[in-house]
């Protein structure tokens, strides 16, 4: 079998105690919400906790419950399929539970979390692979090593985020809500990226992620993802676009967010290219004028780099026609675009 | 030794087939269904130690020293083994001898063997091989085929008699090929190129050994060909193999991926008697993607010949096959490549130079339609050009060059059944083939494609006259009949056509068999579960060994009721008196008579091929005592703007002789077309610059999940095959073949590009239509 | 090391296991119920899957010391709960997936059949697509997956002979 790091695990039964576990030894420790992530990373080396701090049985970070004025929380401890399949986010929030959705396969998303979808290890071909293997290549800047194999004499890892839900929440100006060992913290979550793939958080891994605060949507606030990969399941995205266009009363763009993944080691924003989509309408030339403009802006902003396993060069081609095509969705309130 | 009497391919009673022919269900089917079924690495046992391989990180290395006294000092480490200790050579072609259990002086191949440790658990185990300490001298490497056959030096194999890169090389002309050229109304001439793909069974590699304080060793190991590695081990061991037990559990697929002999199967034998406790080693599947034997690159040129009719005239092929690091099966390879591409059409002049090359890859062997995969492909999609460029319809040009039944091939291989034209008839029918090749939309299309593949081999990989396959029947008391058969289940349901045959022979129900398969000390040779032969060749000897304990039961019941035996009448376990209507018995009842008239009852039987094979070196191999036949048609969509090919719907027709339970024939048929499709469109075995395995893992080689797997729609034909047990041949390789130029030439009718480097990446789609568009 | 008690096939098994070991490791080495498969070990293939809370799972990615209080079930666990509930033979999903010929090398069924008896809770009738959909984390190399969706079709009409 391949072989988890010897590890204590912990149960803490509040997110304070899970804090002060996490807090209270020297050595490395390290949260564990559904594990999709985190094992297989252990599996290969690339962490070597001696603590797990397993939370899953801390309540108050599991379920999805709406305020008055609308605003969601979600609770980071709830799992992809959940938010796939729950009634009133696929309603206010398509783009999210399309991206859900598309995450790796059935089992996996009833094991992984949005918590940890969020909080994801950036990827790289040439990180996430075996102790042998990465000894075989002489390891990486990442980890264990000094050089990087995507950018030759590059000092600064350029693993790439593929967390499928990440570029979704963005579009929704989703918040998180970290308990920290000085309390409780609110950021946006377009705030918590750095443009580094060793550690892509400008949180420490410490500070636990509770829940998520999503917005009420505009009315008549429509979105899709779409998502380039292999096959029809278990791949993770070799590009992925989310989109949400807000309306006006007459039907034209009001508003509008585009923000890609699986690129960098940050998800990647378009706003200029989102700009480009107000005040057009839907059904009509000025709107398909301006989505054949933001597919070439996008296709401008987003260069797929050799990080991902995949033909890089593809990549960029598809840029342009996922982002076209997941515009097109979006404003016929369909998606998400996959090649099933 | 001739071929043992033919059996005859109708139901050995006059009545039609009792059990032949019905979806009865298979033996371990329920076994399977509810976790019962015993896997190697679910064999536990008491003070078992946990054994785990060092592999290279080199591609090609010299050895200089390995220390592994700090492993050994590691508490928990019981036993460390290396190369030096077991330097016997093996392969599983004798000939070719060039493997060792572990890498003595040289590594060949990032992943290759190096030392091992057998610990209290899995993770002493795992740190002790880090506390090996190797220096290796680091070599040039060669990672390129192309490279390998220009570069002599360094040989990847130093003491060859030759000093060179160089496998195996084959040149055989039958005909004239050049002479057609200068009156062909056609030439057609290109380059083509196969990938690398990968088994990725299920089931990990995984062996366990006991060795017990009298001597005697058992094996149980996930294997396809327990014979082999009994030799092998007895080899390498140098051990006698009649101390020696191996025994093959039940097999989490094979594909040809568990045929050769594995390090792992000596390691923990040696490890074993080593330490006197029982040992095991599950690789990792990361491991497995090393361990490899997967499908041979090949790089081939075809050119073909033709008249204005479409008829052929002459088939020239120049093919380089990378072998990667070690010879495994490629003596055969080479062979296959040239040998097998000489139906179902009639080849009047042919040629074929292959030559297999050493290169520091992952090591290459037999993978469903071993070394007939490739030329397949190439040869099918310039038929098509032909035929497009003569304006013929596909399927028809496919009908023109019929080669016929019961005729020979222009190598001189022996041709019996062939229901081919049938397969085509139906694939024809099925896709409304006529109403819509070249009239779908742009951007859909239908393609058609045919093969053949053997039915099991003339050629044993050791030269021997004893039987190919033996099969032995015991009798109890309780009317039970007791199959003891060397044939090798690998999931394609070898135990349960036995079962069948035999119960279809002795008139019994199939609930009244028991199969005990693949362990040496209880079961007669058969030689394994490779080039399709277990259903001819095993199925034959079931036949054999039933017939004979039949003729005893009809004779003691005959003497009983004092009746000619010919009235005497074996019928789903009722025995019935057809001289007079009212008298029977049950099978139990004269299972006793014949025990009582003959002493203990048992039987065996036994299958060898005829000689057969043209006169000619290399003749025999690929020469079968039957051949199958498949047709394809695939129907796909391409996205013009994504290059993306979605095979929509696959028909696959083919000729299994007949099939013995549909229902398992159908699964081999859609298995074979589902895997040749991943082939084309998702599934790379590749290495990145630095000679590593780009994605050694289930996650990066991508075989297809439920919804990328096309809808599969197979069809049976049955041609009755006058040697096949029953008329039955091969069905578990055969249709994988033509799916994949099938598929090729669906996406020239959708699109009109002809794609002939696999894989079919959506991007070299784009740049195929790119071009296209440029040129017109 | 933990002492665990983990609630497998409705028994309550009090195991001895380190802490860094998973699900699968310890239903297979330590409580010997190895109808449950390891294809990858990763996440990757699904032969490991099992029912916790009647939620197809995957094993080797799940912690054994973060199941406890669960209700695990696993391939050998439907027998004796069909039986309990007053049935014959095995699981009407076993049976049927036995009658369509879908059982070919066996090692990813297992898994395979969780996921199918997951679904058919769930949804006692589903479509093609449903049914694709929902076995698209458990690979099968032998199939080409043809008789298993017959075999959850089968399953779904109780049309068992
Ligand atoms: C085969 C396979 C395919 C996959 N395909 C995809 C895919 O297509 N798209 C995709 O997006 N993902 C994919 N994944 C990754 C993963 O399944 C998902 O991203 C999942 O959402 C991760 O969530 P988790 O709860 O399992 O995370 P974990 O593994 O539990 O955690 C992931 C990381 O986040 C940290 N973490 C978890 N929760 C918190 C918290 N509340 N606060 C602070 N830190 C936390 C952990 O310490 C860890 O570092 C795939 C995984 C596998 C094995
Ligand atoms: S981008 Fe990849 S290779 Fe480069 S440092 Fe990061 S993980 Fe390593
Ligand atoms: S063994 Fe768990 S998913 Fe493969
Ligand atoms: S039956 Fe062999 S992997 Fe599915």
């Amino acid at each position: 079998m391949l072989r988890l790091p010897k590890f204590e695990v912990k149960n803490p039964a509040t997110v304070e105690e899970a804090v002060a576990m996490m807090m209270e030894i020297h050595g490395e420790a390290r949260f564990l919400a559904g594990g999709t992530d985190l094992n297989p990373n252990m599996k290969h080396g690339l962490f070597t906790p001696e603590r797990i701090v397993a939370l899953g049985g801390i309540e108050e970070m599991f379920g999805v419950g709406f305020d008055e004025s609308g605003n969601a929380r979600i609770g980071a401890m709830v799992t992809l399929a959940q938010v796939e399949q729950h009634p009133d986010l696929r309603r206010a929030f398509p783009a999210l539970c399309q991206a859900a959705k598309l995450v790796s396969s059935p089992q996996l998303r009833n094991m992984g979390t949005l918590g940890g979808n969020v909080m994801l290890d950036t990827r790289c071909q040439w990180y996430n692979q075996t102790y042998f293997w990465r000894n075989a290549l002489g390891y990486c800047l990442k980890k264990d090593g000094s050089k990087c194999h995507v950018i030759e004499g590059g000092s600064k890892c350029v693993a790439a985020a593929s967390n499928d839900t990440a570029p979704a929440l963005m579009t929704l100006n989703a918040e998180l809500e970290f308990a920290t060992t000085s309390g409780r913290v609110r950021m946006p979550l377009a705030d918590l990226w750095q443009a580094d793939g060793i550690w892509n958080k400008k949180i420490p891994h410490t500070d636990l992620l509770v829940a998520l605060h999503v917005p009420k949507p505009a009315a008549g606030s429509r979105g899709a993802y779409g998502k380039l990969r292999d096959r029809g399941s278990i791949d993770f995205p070799l590009f992925g676009i989310a989109v949400r266009l807000d309306f006006a009363a007459d039907g034209s763009i009001s508003d509008a967010a585009l923000c890609a993944v699986a690129l960098q080691a940050r998800p990647w924003p378009l706003k200029k290219a989102a700009e480009l989509l107000i005040g057009t309408h839907p059904g009509q030339a000025s709107f398909n004028d301006a989505v054949e403009k933001v597919a070439m802006l996008a296709a401008k902003q987003c260069r797929p780099m050799p990080n991902i396993p995949g033909d890089h060069e593809y990549r960029h081609l598809m840029v342009p026609v996922y982002t076209r095509r997941t515009l097109h969705a979006a404003a016929a309130g369909e998606g998400p675009v996959h090649h099933i | 030794m001739a071929a043992r009497d033919q059996h005859g391919s109708e139901a050995p009673w006059d009545q039609g087939f009792r059990v032949i022919g019905k979806e009865n269900r298979k033996v371990d089917g329920m076994a399977k269904a509810t976790g019962e079924a015993i896997y190697t690495d679910d064999i536990q046992l008491p003070g078992m130690l946990h054994a785990k391989m060092l592999r290279s990180p080199h591609a090609h290395a010299r050895i200089l020293s390995i220390d592994t006294s700090k492993a050994e000092a590691l508490p928990g480490v019981i036993g460390v083994l290396v190369g030096a200790e077991l330097p016997v050579r093996y392969g599983v072609i004798p000939w070719t001898p060039d493997e060792t259990a572990l890498a003595v002086d040289k590594v060949r191949f990032i992943g290759d063997e190096v030392a091992a440790v057998a610990a209290l658990d899995e993770d002493t185990a795992n740190a002790a091989i880090r506390l090996i300490e190797v220096e290796y001298e680091i070599l040039e490497s060669i990672l390129d085929a192309e490279k390998a056959l220009i570069t002599p030096e360094p040989p990847i194999h130093e003491d060859r008699k030759r000093r060179d890169n160089i496998s195996k090389h084959v040149e055989l002309e039958f005909g004239d090929v050049e002479a057609q050229v200068s009156s062909a109304d056609i030439v057609v001439e290109e380059d083509y190129s196969f990938h690398s793909t990968t088994h990725a069974a299920m089931e990990p590699h995984c062996a366990v050994a006991v060795a017990n304080s009298d001597g005697r060793l058992t094996l149980w190991s996930s294997t396809q060909i327990t014979h082999y590695v009994h030799r092998a081990l007895a080899r390498v061991l140098q051990l006698d193999p009649a101390r020696i037990r191996v025994i093959q559990p039940c097999l989490g697929g094979g594909f040809g991926g568990k045929s050769d002999p594995f390090s792992l199967e000596f390691v923990v034998a040696q490890l074993a008697i080593k330490t006197g406790r029982p040992v095991k080693m599950l690789w990792t599947r990361e491991e497995v993607f090393y361990a490899h034997r997967g499908r041979h690159p090949m790089k081939m040129h075809y050119r073909t010949t033709a008249k204005a009719d479409g008829t052929i005239t002459g088939v020239d092929a120049k093919l380089l096959i990378d072998g990667g690091a070690y010879s495994s099966f490629g003596l055969v390879t080479t062979y296959y490549s040239g040998q097998l591409l000489t139906g179902p059409y009639d080849f009047p002049n042919y040629r074929f130079d292959s030559t297999r090359v050493f290169t520091n890859r992952p090591p290459n062997g037999p993978k469903r339609g071993h070394g007939s995969v490739q030329p397949r492909f190439a040869f099918e999609v310039q038929l098509d050009e032909i035929a497009q460029r003569l304006n013929i319809d596909p399927i028809e040009i496919r009908r023109r060059n019929f080669l016929g039944a019961h005729t020979e091939t222009v190598n001189g291989q022996r041709i019996t059944s062939n229901g081919f034209l049938e397969c085509l008839q139906e694939v024809e029918a099925a896709s409304d083939w006529k109403a819509r090749h070249g009239k779908l939309p742009h951007g859909r299309g239908i393609g058609v494609a045919g093969s053949m593949y053997i039915s099991g081999t003339n050629y044993p990989v050791y030269p021997n006259k004893m039987p190919q396959a033996g099969v032995q029947l015991k009798i109890d008391r309780s009317g039970l009949v007791t199959v003891f058969t060397g044939g090798n289940d690998i999931g394609q349901g070898s135990n349960s056509m036995v079962a069948y045959l035999v119960a279809e022979e002795l008139g019994i129900q199939p609930s009244h068999i028991k199969v005990i398969a693949a362990d040496t000390d209880l079961c007669p040779v058969d030689l394994g579960a490779y080039s399709s032969r277990v259903t001819f060749m095993v199925g034959n000897a079931a036949i054999d060994a039933a017939r004979k304990l039949r003729h005893k039961l009809v004779e003691a019941v005959a003497v009983a009721w004092d009746v000619a035996q010919k009235d005497v009448r074996f019928m789903d376990g009722t025995v019935v008196d057809l001289s007079a209507a009212a008298r029977s018995m049950t099978h139990v009842e004269a299972f006793h008579l014949a025990e009582e008239m003959f002493d203990t009852l048992g039987s065996t039987g036994a299958y060898n091929t005829p000689t057969l094979g043209g006169d000619y070196r290399g003749g025999t191999i690929g020469s079968a005592p039957a051949y199958s036949f498949t047709a394809h048609v695939a129907e796909v969509e391409v996205d013009t703007e994504t290059g993306r090919i979605t095979v929509h719907k696959v028909w696959a027709a083919h000729d299994c002789g007949r099939a013995l339970n549909p229902m398992i024939v159908r699964g081999q048929i859609e298995g074979s077309t589902y895997m040749g499709a991943a082939e084309v469109v998702l599934e790379s075995h590749d290495l990145n610059r630095f000679g590593l395995h780009a994605g050694p893992s289930l996650l990066d080689y991508r075989i297809p999940t439920a919804v990328d797997t096309p809808e599969l729609a197979a069809r049976i034909i049955e041609s009755i095959d006058p040697e096949g047990p029953f008329g039955a041949k091969e069905a578990g390789e055969g249709p994988l073949h033509s799916t994949i130029p099938a598929i090729a030439n669906a996406v020239f009718d959708a699109v009109g590009i002809r794609l002939r480097h696999l894989p079919f990446t959506p991007a070299k789609v784009l740049a195929a239509l790119r071009a296209k568009e440029e040129q017109a | 090391m933990r002492v665990l008690r983990l609630h497998v096939n409705g028994d309550c098994a009090e195991v001895a296991a380190p802490e860094h070991w998973t699900l699968l490791e310890v239903l297979r080495y330590k409580l010997g119920l190895t109808g449950s498969k390891q294809g990858c070990d990763k996440g990757d293939c699904g032969a490991c899957t099992v029912l916790i809370d009647g939620v197809p799972t995957l094993a080797c990615l799940s912690l054994a010391a973060t199941v406890e209080g669960k209700q695990i079930t696993t391939i050998e666990g439907l027998v004796p709960a069909h039986r309990a509930a007053g049935g014959e033979g095995v699981d009407p999903v076993q049976n049927a997936f036995d009658k369509t010929g879908a059982l070919q090398c066996g090692f990813c069924q297992p898994g395979m059949i969780l996921s199918a008896k997951a679904l058919l809770a769930k949804n006692p009738n589903p479509s093609l697509k449903e049914i694709q959909e929902s076995l698209a984390g458990n690979l099968c190399r032998c199939t080409g997956y043809t008789q298993i969706y017959e075999a959850v079709v089968l399953a779904a009409k109780g049309d068992l002979a």
